[in-house]
C-alpha cells in the first residue's frame, strides 16, 4: 500500500513539475521572440496566457507543502508564491497601463529562466530519481543574478502602478460603513513595497546559505 | 563536589569545571557561574542534566532551589551539567508593562488629537457616546492589566527573553493603533443603544471575572516565587482549565459587539488563537502531572478553554 501511494506521489510530481516546466517555457520563448519582432511593449500581451496559468499553478506548491507531499516548508513556500501572485494578478492584470513598460520584460524573462530551472530539475528528480551535478548548480547558483533582477522588476513595477492604483480606486473599501472597516490597496501597496527592504537581503542570505549547503553535499558525494 | 559545565556542543563551558562544598545548591552552582562569566546572569542559565544520547525524553532541568547532590545519582562527588545561554532575559513585569502601556497611551491619542488630518480628513467631527465609552473601556482594560501584573500575579518563570519585548510590543502595539484608528475615525457608524449597552455590560462583568480567576491563579502558589503547578479550582475552574483565558475572550467579544469593527474581530480572532495554544499546552501538562498514580490526585475531566468547542 505504501509503495503504491510512494508512486502515486511520483507520478503526480513528475506530471507537475513537467507541465509548468512547459508553461514557463513557453513564457520565456514568447517574451524572446516578442523583444525581438515587435518590441518590449508588446510581451505582456504575448505571455499572458502561459504567465497566468503558470504562475497560478504554483498556489498547488502551497497545498503539496501543507498535506507533506513536499519536504518544503509551508513557511518559505507561502511568501514566495504570495509575492509572485500579487505582483502577477494584483499587479500586471490589475492595472494595464503598465504592461508596457520594459521592467515587465526584465521581470517575465527573470522568473521564466527560474523557473525552467527549477520545474526541470526537480522533474527531474521525480521522474528519473537523479539530476546531474550541472543541473544542480544551476539550480543553486542562477539565482545570484536573477534575484536581484527579478526584485529590481518587481519593486519596479509596484512603484510605477502606484499612481493608477491611487486613482481608480480598484479593491478598496471606504468608510463610512456598518462593519467600520476599510481596505486602501494603495497603503497596502506601499507596505509591499516595505517589505522588500528587509524581505530581499534575508532571501537572498539564505539562498546563499542553500547553495553552500546543497553544492558542498554534491562534493562530498 | 566538583561540577563539570558542558554546552551541548560538548565543549567545556568553563575550563576546569567547578569546585563546590558537597551540601550547594543549585542556586549556589548558579551564583557560581556567573562569578567566573560575567555576562551569565543566573536568569540566562538553563542547566540540565545530560540525556543519555538516542533518548526520546526531554531533559530534566535543575531546581535552583534543590541542592545538587539530588542530582547525582551513585557519583556522590562528581556531576555533568548541561549549559545554555537563554540570551538576554527582562523580568516578566517588565516586558508586560511596556507591552501594556503601548495600547494605554496610544489609543487615547486617536480620540484625544487631531490624527486623521494626516489621513486626509477634515478635523472637526462628531463624537458618538460609544466612542467614549469605548475609550474608558479599553483604558480600564489595560490599567487592569498592568495593576494585575504588578499585584496579583505570580510567574514560573522570572524572565523572559529580550527579544519577546519587541515581539510582544508590536503585537500589542500594532493591533492597539489598528483598533483605535477605527473605532475613532471620523466616519464611525455605531451601533444601536441596546447593542452598545449590552456589549460594554457583557463585557465589564468578563473583566471582573477575569480579575477573580487570576485571584484564584495567585493563591494556587506561594508568595516565595517558586512558581509549580497546582489543580485550579473554584468558580469557573470547575468546568474549564483556562477560565482566565476564557473569560479574557468573552470580554474582547463584548468589547466588540459595542464597538463593531472588523478591526476588533481580527484582534478577537488572533487573540483567540494565541490563547488556545496556550491553553492546550497547560491542559496538556496538568493532565501529565496529575496523573492519579503514586498518590498524585488524577486531573477531573474539564473543558480546556471554550465549552462546548473545546
Amino acid at each position: 500500500m505504501a509503495c503504491f501511494l510512494t508512486g502515486l506521489r511520483r507520478i503526480y510530481l513528475s506530471i507537475y513539475n513537467w507541465t509548468v516546466f512547459i508553461g514557463w517555457f513557453q513564457v520565456l520563448f514568447l517574451a524572446l521572440k516578442t523583444l525581438k519582432e515587435s518590441g518590449h511593449e508588446h510581451v505582456y500581451n504575448a505571455v499572458e496566457k502561459p504567465l497566468l496559468l503558470s504562475q497560478s499553478a504554483a498556489a498547488l506548491e502551497i497545498l503539496h507543502g501543507l498535506i507533506g507531499l513536499v519536504r518544503s516548508p509551508v513557511s518559505s513556500t507561502l511568501p514566495q508564491v504570495g509575492s509572485r501572485l500579487y505582483l502577477t494578478w494584483g499587479i500586471l492584470w490589475s492595472f494595464p497601463e503598465i504592461r508596457t513598460h520594459i521592467l515587465v520584460s526584465s521581470l517575465v524573462i527573470s522568473w521564466s529562466i527560474t523557473e525552467i530551472i527549477r520545474y526541470s530539475f526537480f522533474g527531474m528528480k521525480e521522474a528519473f530519481g537523479f539530476a546531474p551535478s550541472w543541473h544542480l548548480w544551476l539550480r543553486y547558483s542562477s539565482f545570484l543574478v536573477l534575484y536581484p533582477t527579478g526584485i529590481s522588476s518587481e519593486v519596479g513595477l509596484i512603484y510605477l502602478a502606484l499612481p493608477y492604483i491611487k486613482g481608480s480606486e480598484k479593491y478598496s473599501v471606504r468608510m463610512p460603513n456598518k462593519w467600520n472597516f476599510s481596505v486602501d490597496y494603495f497603503y497596502l501597496a506601499i507596505l509591499a513595497l516595505g517589505f522588500y527592504v528587509p524581505g530581499s537581503p534575508h532571501l537572498y542570505r539564505y539562498m546563499l546559505a542553500q547553495r553552500k549547503r546543497a553544492l558542498s553535499k554534491s562534493k562530498k558525494e | 563536589m566538583k561540577v563539570t559545565l558542558v554546552s551541548r556542543s560538548g565543549r567545556e563551558v568553563i575550563k576546569g569545571g567547578l569546585e563546590l562544598h558537597d551540601s550547594a545548591t543549585v542556586a549556589d552552582l548558579q551564583e557560581a557561574i556567573h562569578k567566573r562569566t560575567k555576562k551569565f546572569y543566573p536568569s540566562r542559565q538553563r542547566l540540565t542534566l545530560p540525556v543519555p544520547p538516542g533518548s526520546k525524553e526531554r531533559p530534566v532541568v535543575l531546581n535552583c532551589k534543590k541542592s545538587l547532590k539530588d542530582y547525582c545519582d551513585g557519583n556522590q562527588n562528581n556531576i555533568t551539567v548541561l549549559f545554555k545561554d537563554l540570551g538576554p532575559q527582562v523580568s516578566y513585569r517588565t516586558l508586560f508593562f511596556f507591552e501594556y502601556l503601548g495600547p494605554l497611551i496610544l489609543y487615547p491619542i486617536f480620540y484625544y488629537f487631531p490624527v486623521y488630518q494626516f489621513f486626509g480628513y477634515k478635523v472637526e467631527r462628531v463624537i458618538h457616546p460609544v466612542q467614549t465609552y469605548a475609550l474608558y473601556y479599553w483604558c480600564f482594560h489595560y490599567f487592569k492589566r498592568i495593576m494585575e501584573t504588578f499585584f496579583i500575579h505570580r510567574f514560573s518563570h522570572a524572565t523572559s527573553p529580550l527579544s519577546n519585548v519587541f515581539r510582544n510590543c508590536a503585537y500589542y502595539w500594532t493591533f492597539g493603533s489598528y483598533i483605535a484608528y477605527y473605532v475613532n475615525h471620523p466616519l464611525y457608524t455605531p451601533v444601536s443603544d441596546l447593542q452598545m449597552k449590552i456589549g460594554f455590560g457583557f463585557g465589564l462583568v468578563c473583566q471582573l471575572a477575569n480579575s477573580y480567576c487570576h485571584i484564584i491563579l495567585k493563591n494556587l502558589r506561594s508568595p516565595d516565587g517558586s512558581g509549580g503547578y497546582q489543580i485550579p479550582r473554584g468558580f469557573l475552574f470547575n468546568i474549564v482549565t483556562c477560565a482566565n483565558y476564557t473569560t479574557e475572550i468573552y470580554q474582547w467579544l463584548g468589547f466588540n459587539i459595542a464597538t463593531q469593527t472588523v478591526a476588533g474581530y481580527v484582534f478577537l480572532v488572533v487573540a483567540t488563537s494565541i490563547m488556545t495554544n496556550w491553553a492546550l499546552a497547560k491542559h496538556r501538562r496538568l493532565k501529565k502531572l496529575f496523573d492519579g498514580k503514586e498518590g498524585r490526585p488524577k486531573y477531573p475531566r474539564r473543558w480546556v478553554i471554550l465549552p462546548p468547542f473545546l
